[in-house]
């Protein structure tokens, strides 16, 4: 008996001690904020649109709303795009810093991480400007005489993927380049010696021991792309909302917080869906950088 | 080791960007002495203004800023009691706040200035006597238009459904002022309640979607300026300073009646620093400092002291004063119902869908 006791002591209290302060956070930063989240989203609210603790099922059966759905397909959309434009641009410039030896590395690295010292926000207004009908890229199309009327490139749905792509970017590289780095040049040679011409290698190769960096990345990409509200606020010009917008509105303007809850548990599902299937394609959890 | 580094890094620019998605530019809002917290609209209240207050008295003012009535108030009930001494709601907003016991009586000794304001635009229907609030500026929500672009002559709301102004509008981001003039586009008022009329309102309203390529409250000068966009639905003041950029815009005040606005000076209930709000918004009634307002943000201005001083680089001024009539025949907003209000949100949805 009293042996056990001290064994108790010895083992668990330090796991106790380390564990506890972790514990303590995760649950008045994430748990009880959750649960405030769900009951929230049972919530009715009265005339004035104050909350009362009154339970109703009625902001889930809004969720349903043809209005709303058009909009959730339309974020599924721009995020799809999103990470497929990222995919395309991040992968051979993952390539190109992983496979560059000598101190041009760093500064390529660099010229990842050094734009995003500055605020998104600010980034976003500046892409506003340069697209804009007398912005700088139409000036120099028609300075060039390729177009005689100023293009439209600025407030649709092109221009909102165009500024996730933009603002999400860094997050399909750093994983791609990590698993990019891993790869082992023997298993190159290798490849090639027994006849493999290039795309080959790539296909059979390459493509295969990078997979893990592309599911992360896509995660990571994909996943903000549903709640960067602001992105498509300012270059969607509100055309194009993604779901964090329809949020963003019922707590501000629309004044429906009940509504904005269940719409953030909506969010959480969606996610949670997407991670599951993240782990069972065999992604590992590790690699999320969670 | 490296691999650490990267998630570190992710990390941080993960919670950056999501920091900065959070709209509303709040500053600190302690509520020591010799403090004051004020919640204004954006471009509206000049800096040059708060940083004279802050000299005269010491007083160091905190500002944050929102682009609705609605914004306003959601985030002065998610606040803590307190947390903003000075809001600034329209006419209809004040009913409501009233209404809902937000607002602290203001101290009537304390407003010594208050005879610099028309007579016209006290006493108002939303706060009889002024209890609760002093009028600081007003406008129109009209069109602008610039006529080097768009020949079709334009002369009310309802030309702005025009399919020949196809993805060419700015327009408010702010359901009830848009809604309320596709109401008034078809005759009806903007506080229209009755179901079957709204109805219809709904269907006027979908005509628009393809005109609007912009939603924007915070400075929809700006898209008319640089030339994204070629008419616009905004607050006059803003369409006087587009003017002045850019001689090829115009003002059209509506046949149909225009949309009409009064913004207020008033104090949040459980106020921390109550004696320097009613500092501040004796200040603000001073005739120098609705001139400095004037001179930024040129809306109509009811304080008559500063009108007269201003002269005639206000008063002809059509975008900056507002003709008699168009505020004979506009209307206000009203605070309506809450069934009525998630009629017009659902609209403002499916518009915005």
């Amino acid at each position: 008996m009293k042996h056990s006791g001290h064994e108790w002591k010895s083992n668990t209290l330090p796991a106790f001690v380390t564990v506890a302060p972790v514990a303590v956070c995760m649950l008045f930063l994430v748990i009880v904020p959750l649960i405030y989240v769900v009951i929230m989203s049972f919530c009715s609210i009265d005339e004035y649109y104050n909350v009362v603790f009154r339970f109703t099922l009625k902001n889930y059966a809004m969720l349903a709303d043809a209005q709303y759905t058009h909009i959730y397909l339309q974020s599924l959309l721009i995020a799809f795009l999103t990470t497929v434009f990222c995919i395309l641009i991040a992968y051979p410039f993952s390539f190109l810093i992983a496979r560059t030896k000598s101190r041009k590395k760093n500064i390529y690295y660099m010229m990842v991480i050094i734009p995003f010292w500055t605020n998104s926000l600010i980034r976003i207004y500046g892409w506003r400007t340069f697209l804009g009908t007398n912005g700088w890229l139409n000036n120099a199309l028609r300075f060039l005489h390729l177009t005689d009327a100023p293009v439209n490139f600025l407030f649709n749905r092109g221009t909102t993927v165009l500024g996730m792509v933009y603002c999400l970017m860094p997050f399909m590289i750093l994983p791609l380049y990590t698993s990019i780095e891993k790869l082992d040049q023997n298993l190159l040679e290798a490849s090639a010696d027994l006849g493999a011409r290039r795309g080959a290698t790539f296909l059979h190769v390459i493509l295969p021991l990078t997979s893990g960096g592309i599911f992360s990345g896509s995660i990571m990409v994909f996943i903000p792309c549903l709640g960067y509200f602001f992105v498509s606020d300012i270059l969607g010009g509100g055309n194009s909302d993604v779901i964090g917008n329809l949020i963003e509105r019922q707590f501000q303007s629309g004044n429906n917080w009940p509504f904005g809850a269940a719409l953030s548990i909506i969010l959480i599902v969606i996610t949670l869906l997407l991670v599951k299937c993240y782990q069972k394609i065999g992604g590992s959890m590790d690699a999320l950088g969670v | 080791m490296k691999k650490k580094l990267i998630c570190m890094v992710m990390t941080m620019m993960l919670t950056a960007s999501m920091l900065a998605g959070c709209g509303a530019s709040s500053k600190t809002a302690s509520g020591s002495a010799g403090q004051l917290n004020v919640f204004v609209w954006t471009e509206y209240v000049p800096d040059s203004v708060f940083k004279k207050f802050e000299s005269e008295t010491g007083i160091k003012v905190n500002v944050s800023t929102y682009s609705s009535n609605e914004d306003m108030l959601a985030k002065v009930k998610s606040e803590a009691a307190g947390t903003y001494d000075i809001v600034q709601p329209s006419d209809y907003m004040v009913k409501s706040m009233i209404a809902q016991n937000m607002l602290e009586k203001l101290d009537q000794t304390k407003l010594t200035n208050l005879g610099n304001i028309g007579s016209q635009y006290l006493n108002a229907s939303y706060d009889p006597g002024n209890v609760y609030s002093v009028p600081y500026q007003g406008g129109v929500a009209a069109i602008a238009v610039n006529t080097s672009v768009v020949k079709k002559e334009i002369t009310g709301y309802a030309d702005l459904f025009d399919p020949s102004l196809k993805n060419s509008l700015v327009v408010l981001d702010d359901y009830r002022a848009v809604i309320g003039m596709t109401e008034r586009s078809m005759g009806l008022s903007m506080n229209e309640t009755d179901k079957t009329k709204l109805a219809k309102v709904s269907d006027q309203l979908m005509k628009l979607k393809d005109n609007v390529k912009l939603y924007d409250s915070d400075s929809p000068k700006s898209a008319l300026i640089s030339g994204d966009c070629s008419a616009g639905f905004a607050w006059s003041a803003e369409i006087a300073l587009a003017m002045e950029e850019n001689p090829d815009i115009k003002i059209v005040y509506p046949k149909e009646g225009a949309y009409l606005f009064m913004d207020n000076w008033c104090i949040t209930k459980g106020a921390k620093n109550y004696d320097a709000a009613m500092q501040f918004i004796n200040f603000m009634l001073d005739s120098e400092s609705a001139q400095m307002v004037s001179k930024e943000f040129p809306y109509l201005c009811p304080n008559t002291k500063a009108v007269a001083a201003m002269g005639s680089d206000y008063t002809d001024n059509p975008a900056k004063n507002p003709p008699a009539d168009v505020i004979a025949s506009g209307e206000y907003l009203e605070d309506l119902d809450s069934d009525t209000l998630s009629i017009y949100n659902d609209m403002w949805n499916k518009l915005k869908q």
